[in-house]
């Protein structure tokens, strides 16, 4: 119940954009996630063992136009992290960026943005 | 002896000798064949009927049921795409799964028939039949990866021990040797390509 409470109100103070009245920790998070209240959707690219590190920032490069050291960085996330937000938007735009993806072999997935 | 693909001025050659193009080759056509989009026979639904020659999935495919055969390979090279919830999961392949079976058997099939084509041991590709190339040759990894068991890290980098022990018993010895050999040449047409 609390729990949902305190989602509620921070969602609510996100969506009226000004004053929050949720707890501090709260907020810092919603001021981080503000820029996605319209582009609750994210593709995300898990790693694997068999694409080539070259090849994943080759298709970041290629499918999404990013120059070459925002691919290589993306990259390096996935290599390391084991996955990485590789776009956000509308949902209709994230199925079409994994479904991009998925012809290139990238291990590439879409959900709601938390 | 094999020659890793160069980019001349606009073309990506590379030097593959009789033996080396059959193995390409045939990995190829072995990939094509298992993403090969399943003919479907009419049903004499007739909007079913529709809706399949549009490449959709009806609604009900046995495919979509569980009971249905499932190659671990499949989930790799056509991965659930959505991991939190399994109806939009479905849905999406409902809605994705034909197009990009076409899309990646016709990348293969491109593939397959610059190698055919080669001039003597001279394979030469355009820009656009060098990138359907560099990602058929992964859907071959993709497929080869798996039937070798790679799931981390650590299994690809043991490849290479595997490799260098060349065991005689290793029944996999040969798709090993394949993988090592396609990783190689898929390396050389992505440096290329970027460069």
């Amino acid at each position: 119940m609390w729990r949902w409470l305190v989602r509620y109100w921070s969602q609510l103070a996100a969506y009226c954009g000004a004053v929050s009245i949720a707890p501090a920790e709260l907020s810092r998070t919603e001021i981080a996630e503000d820029t996605s209240l319209d582009s609750p959707w994210i593709t995300l690219v898990w790693n694997d063992p068999v694409n080539l590190m070259s090849y994943v920032t080759y298709v970041f490069q290629t499918y999404f136009g990013y120059p070459r050291e925002k691919a290589e960085k993306l990259m390096l996330d996935v290599h390391q992290k084991g996955r990485a937000v590789v776009s956000n938007g509308p949902r209709e735009t994230m199925e079409r960026d994994t479904e991009a993806l998925q012809g290139y072999g990238l291990w590439a997935t879409f959900q709601k943005d938390e | 002896m094999a020659k890793a693909f160069k980019r001349k001025g606009d073309r990506f050659v590379a030097r593959l000798d009789d033996v080396e193009r059959e193995v390409v080759v045939g990995l190829l056509q072995q990939t094509q064949d298992f993403l090969e989009p399943a003919h479907r026979e009419p049903t004499g639904d007739p909007f079913d009927d529709l809706v399949a020659t549009l490449g959709v999935r009806p609604l009900g495919d046995p495919a979509l049921t569980p009971q249905a055969p499932f190659d671990p390979a499949l989930e790799r090279l056509l991965p659930t795409a959505n991991r939190e919830d399994p109806a939009l999961a479905a849905e999406f392949r409902r809605l994705t799964e034909h197009g990009l079976r076409e899309r990646k058997t016709a990348n293969l099939a491109t593939a397959i028939e610059v190698l055919l084509a080669a001039d003597g041991d001279k394979v030469t590709l355009d820009q656009a039949q060098a990138q359907a190339m560099v990602v058929a040759l992964t859907d071959v990894r993709l497929l080869l990866g798996e039937r070798l068991g790679l799931q981390t890290d650590d299994d690809a980098d043991a490849l290479q021990d595997r490799l260098e022990a060349a065991s005689e018993d290793d029944p996999q010895l040969y798709l090993a040797a394949y993988y090592d050999f396609m990783t190689w040449l898929q390396e050389s047409l992505t440096q290329a390509l970027m460069s």
